[in-house]
């Protein structure tokens, strides 16, 4: 096979503890394993190599090889990509996995060559759900006026300001002074993020809110892409493919695993009643709205087709 | 080797007389053709990036309140303060010296900005009084090092950012080291003011100490708004800097009136330029900073410092004495740019506090100002004193070695800084 | 002329950084009261204040370069004799230029890639923010190329032939006004009768 010696520099923004980090993990020794140890992925952990921001970028520009970076984050080079923000998109991890695998998850993915980067697989962040160190939210009421960090990212902002929120957009690095500081009240992650972030230190209340759901795309640089051999090309896609669905195994578990630890470190666990759910639902639908428009209405009407394929029995 | 390649291009570089900052692209590009990954690219987005922190902002707002606070007044009337609390004592003005310097410490991060409002208050007076003149020199620039180690702190700051550790923390970390660093200048003073036996001004009356303390009240409100907003939470330290700016701008604008537009607007232009000379510093570093990681430096350093990995007090001493000798030739900030990301991961390694390691490390680069050959705010005393740099180093001895003292018990004894901080973190 | 021009520059960027920093005082300061007084905030307050942040340090770094008040080290070109420092200048000018071609054409690459990214918050070009690293590389090209001249030419005073300072805010001390409140009624102390 025409294979050479290469290293690829792996970005990750977490910890190599962190799900983000596992798959980065796995996906290093799956190409190890299959190109004979000839092309190694050496993982940057700890966003040592830098934020999310600058590590597309530096992919953009070739200057480092791999990263998986959030969906949202993908927005500002192409706007599609909203589509997978929108509030309440997705109830459950089986209409994740059968979009993410199917067509619309493929479309997006394609989109990414135009821009310099390449989609491999879809690794995950996950659902997120709302923390604060006010009050406990159990109702629509409960979330006005708190001050909430959310990404930088107009979807996340509007979202949180229509909820009655004070959505404060700000890099996540700076996230846990701000909230040490009460600068801001509360935040929106999955439990693993709060878990491995030490959170929960800052952090009393926990909602499950399951508000909107994060794909981390995995992302390589076209330039370095390019330049692979056809059956480099194979080995390094097949070991995306499959560490894809051990990033998301993985990644479920370990949030149940971080939703106990959260409990066990005295955070305080509140469930949202369907009723209550719904009038916040209902709250978020002119953000639908606007960015359905804002995205086009052929891919969400798709997207919302593929989801409602798996919630019809 | 590539250690090598980092620190011979950079030290080439820097004495070819090429800026620091440029001297660390210069290193970069070394180490790039090194790593075989030469691409302009990284340095481009690294040194823009670099620039690119909410975190670092406070930077130019210290910096702003600094200068306000020389202009406007605020800092003579805390000279004043201090003169009519303490000038009366035996070498008294010496001692007026170092509570001034404490105090001003709290409300300004810079220690050129504050040894030079000192220098030019108080050594004439020291001097008018009989007190040596190289030995009064060396005092007030033992003292105005205080600066950045009681908040606020550019070098924190910086230092925070780098290393990611809470700014806050470390703010709150400094306070009693620096308060003890002024106790170490005192009992030094204290005996060389002995052998001087020199006549103090006469002690002020009641009245005019509440007179003094009635004028600085207001200037005397900035360190409680900004220890007291970070230790409630109340501010992000990037906030209690805007503050703290504000508030010193209303001061001098409103209450003093001492500060006309043209000089409000020279104070901008003089901190915007300031901090941008920091700030493409900070920046060029970033660059070194990538590359030192990608090559993966750290653990070369940390396989160097294996024989005092198992020994925390070992492995400190080494530190300190290694950022003593960078410190005898560069100044603050370079330091804290170039030794963090190759120190950092030893530190975590290692297993000690990282905002402990932070309280020395900001120490030993405060000093590393008045140690010589190259040692700014010897230069501030000697400029603004007119004096010789020999005579100011000479008369710098008995205050640096006390200073180092009290910096080597805190390696020795880490429940000095550790126990504070706990407290005051609360 | 040209250095009337250049004198022109740099006032007209220490006129334009200070109204940058003043901004961001604005908006940082403006944060913190709406948040406290009004339970509210300036959405973009973040994002432009650390924008207008990163051009202030690119632009008054040009500033920097002409007035020679980047830090550095004179310890061992100062030992130099004239002929010895003009080569360790002519050495590092070209070596600046150097490092200031590369940095160009870098930023320039990364301002091509993200002309169409929008920032997050206000939803502008992501070039305006790599571009301060354009501007400043063709500022400090071209001062660094008129120096690179005057040295060669001999043009250059001796005092030019160092081109870092010691420290950052040494620059500012000549803007100290320690002056008058102190004067008026504080006695200087009456030296003690030698017992
Ligand atoms: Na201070
Ligand atoms: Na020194």
């Amino acid at each position: 096979a025409d294979i050479k010696e290469r290293t690829i520099k792996y970005a990750v923004i977490y910890d190599i503890k962190h799900p983000h980090g596992l798959g980065a993990q796995k996906f290093a020794d799956l190409v190890a394993q299959h190109s004979g140890n000839k092309i190694k992925v050496k993982i940057y952990a700890g966003g040592t190599l830098g934020g999310e921001v600058q590590m597309l970028s530096a992919m953009q520009g070739g200057t480092v090889e791999m990263s998986a970076v959030a969906s949202s984050q993908l927005v500002g080079i192409i706007k599609e990509f909203a589509a997978l923000d929108l509030p309440f998109l997705f109830n459950n991890e089986k209409e994740v996995d059968a979009v993410m695998d199917g067509p619309v998850g493929k479309q997006l993915l394609e989109r990414l060559p135009a821009k310099g980067l390449v989609g491999l697989s879809w690794f995950e962040h996950g659902f997120r759900n709302l923390t604060n160190s006010k009050r406990p939210v159990q109702k629509l009421e409960d979330i006005q006026g708190l001050k909430v960090r959310v990404q930088q990212n107009s979807v996340a902002i509007d979202t949180f300001n229509a909820l009655g929120a004070n959505a404060v957009p700000m890099p996540f690095p700076e996230l846990y002074s701000a909230l040490e500081q009460k600068a801001v009240d509360g935040q929106e992650n999955p439990y693993t993020t709060v878990e491995s972030s030490k959170l929960f230190e800052v952090q009393k209340y926990l909602s499950v809110t399951r508000h909107s759901y994060t794909p981390l795309p995995l992302l390589m640089s076209k330039k370095f892409w390019d330049g692979l051999s056809a059956d480099e090309k194979k080995i390094i896609q097949d070991a995306a493919t499959e560490a894809a669905v051990y990033q998301r195994k993985t990644n479920r578990e370990v949030n149940e695993k971080s939703l106990q630890a959260l409990k066990a470190a005295g955070m305080q666990v509140t469930a949202i009643a369907p009723a209550e759910m719904e009038r916040i639902r209902a709250k978020v639908q002119p953000v639908v709205a606007k960015y359905s428009a804002q995205v086009g209405e052929t891919l969400v009407k798709e997207l919302f087709g593929e989801i409602e394929k798996v919630r019809k029995p | 080797m590539t250690v090598f390649i980092f620190l011979g291009s950079l030290l080439g570089a820097m004495a070819l007389g090429i800026p620091i900052a440029y001297s660390l692209l210069v290193s970069g590009v070394a180490l790039m053709w090194h790593l075989d990954m030469f691409d302009a690219q990284i340095l481009a987005q690294n040194v823009i990036n670099g620039a690119d922190s909410f975190p670092l902002l406070a930077v130019p707002f210290f910096m702003l309140a600094g200068e306000i606070m020389n202009v406007g007044g605020l800092s003579a009337r805390i000279v004043k303060l201090a003169l009519t609390l303490v000038g009366h004592k035996r070498g008294g003005l010496g001692f007026v010296a170092i509570l001034a310097a404490c105090m001003l410490a709290a409300l300004s991060g810079s220690a050129v900005a504050d040894t030079a409002a000192l220098a030019a208050l108080l050594l004439p007076m020291m001097v008018k009084a009989g007190h040596d003149k190289a030995k009064s020199g060396g005092l007030i620039a033992s003292a105005g090092i205080i600066a950045p180690v009681i908040p606020p702190s550019i070098g924190f700051v910086i230092f925070g950012v780098a290393a990611n550790v809470s700014i806050s923390k470390l703010f709150l970390a400094g306070i009693v080291p620096g308060i003890l660093m002024g106790l170490s200048i005192a009992i030094a003073w204290y005996f060389v003011a002995k052998r001087e036996n020199i006549q103090p001004p006469p002690k002020a009356s009641l009245k005019e100490q509440l007179a003094a303390l009635r004028e600085s009240l207001w200037a005397l409100g900035l360190p409680v708004i900004v220890i007291v907003g970070l230790k409630m939470g109340v501010f992000t330290p990037t906030e209690a800097a805007v503050v703290a700016a504000v508030y010193a701008l209303l001061v001098s604008m409103l209450i003093y009136r001492e500060m006309s537009i043209k000089q409000l607007y020279e104070v901008f232009v003089s901190a915007a330029k300031t901090t941008a000379v920091i700030m493409f510093l900070v920046a060029a570093a970033m660059v070194s900073a990538w590359l030192i990681t990608v090559a993966d430096i750290p653990s070369q350093m940390i396989s160097l410092l294996e024989p005092f990995m198992g020994n925390q007090t070992l492995l400190l001493i080494a530190i300190m004495v290694l950022v003593m000798a960078v410190g005898t030739a560069m100044d603050m900030t370079p330091t804290i740019l170039i030794l963090t990301p190759v120190l950092m991961p030893v530190i975590k390694q290692a297993g000690i506090d990282p905002v402990y390691f932070g309280v020395l490390f900001i120490i030993n680069n405060a000093i590393g100002l008045i140690t010589p050959p190259v040692g700014t705010v010897l230069n501030v005393v000697a400029g603004v004193g007119r004096m010789k740099m020999d005579e100011v180093t000479r008369g710098v001895i008995p205050f640096m070695t006390a200073q180092f003292i009290v910096m080597f018990l805190m390696v020795l004894f880490p429940s000095i800084v550790t126990v504070p901080a706990r407290w005051f973190a609360g | 002329m040209v250095s009337r021009f250049l004198d022109g520059y740099c006032r007209l960027i220490d006129a334009l950084i200070a109204l940058a920093l003043a901004v961001m005082v604005v908006l940082v300061f403006g944060n913190v009261v709406l948040r406290y007084a009004f339970n509210s905030g300036i959405t973009v307050s973040e994002e432009v204040s650390r924008w207008l942040f990163v051009w202030l340090t690119f632009l008054g770094a040009i500033v920097a370069l002409k007035e020679h008040g980047h830090l550095g080290t004179d310890m061992l070109v100062s030992r130099l004799g004239k002929t010895g420092k003009k080569v360790c200048l002519v050495i590092s000018q070209l070596t600046m230029l150097f490092v200031t071609g590369l940095l160009f054409s870098g930023a320039l690459a990364q301002a091509q890639i993200n002309l169409d990214v929008q920032a997050p918050v206000t939803g502008a070009s992501v070039a305006i923010f790599y571009g301060a690293g354009v501007f400043f590389a063709v500022s400090a090209a071209l001062l660094l190329l008129r120096e690179l001249l005057r040295t060669l030419t001999g043009k250059v005073r001796d005092e030019e032939l160092v081109m870092v300072q010691e420290s950052e805010d040494l620059a500012a001390l000549h803007d100290l006004h320690l002056d008058d409140p102190m004067k008026p009624d504080v006695q200087p102390p009456r030296v003690a009768p030698q017992r």
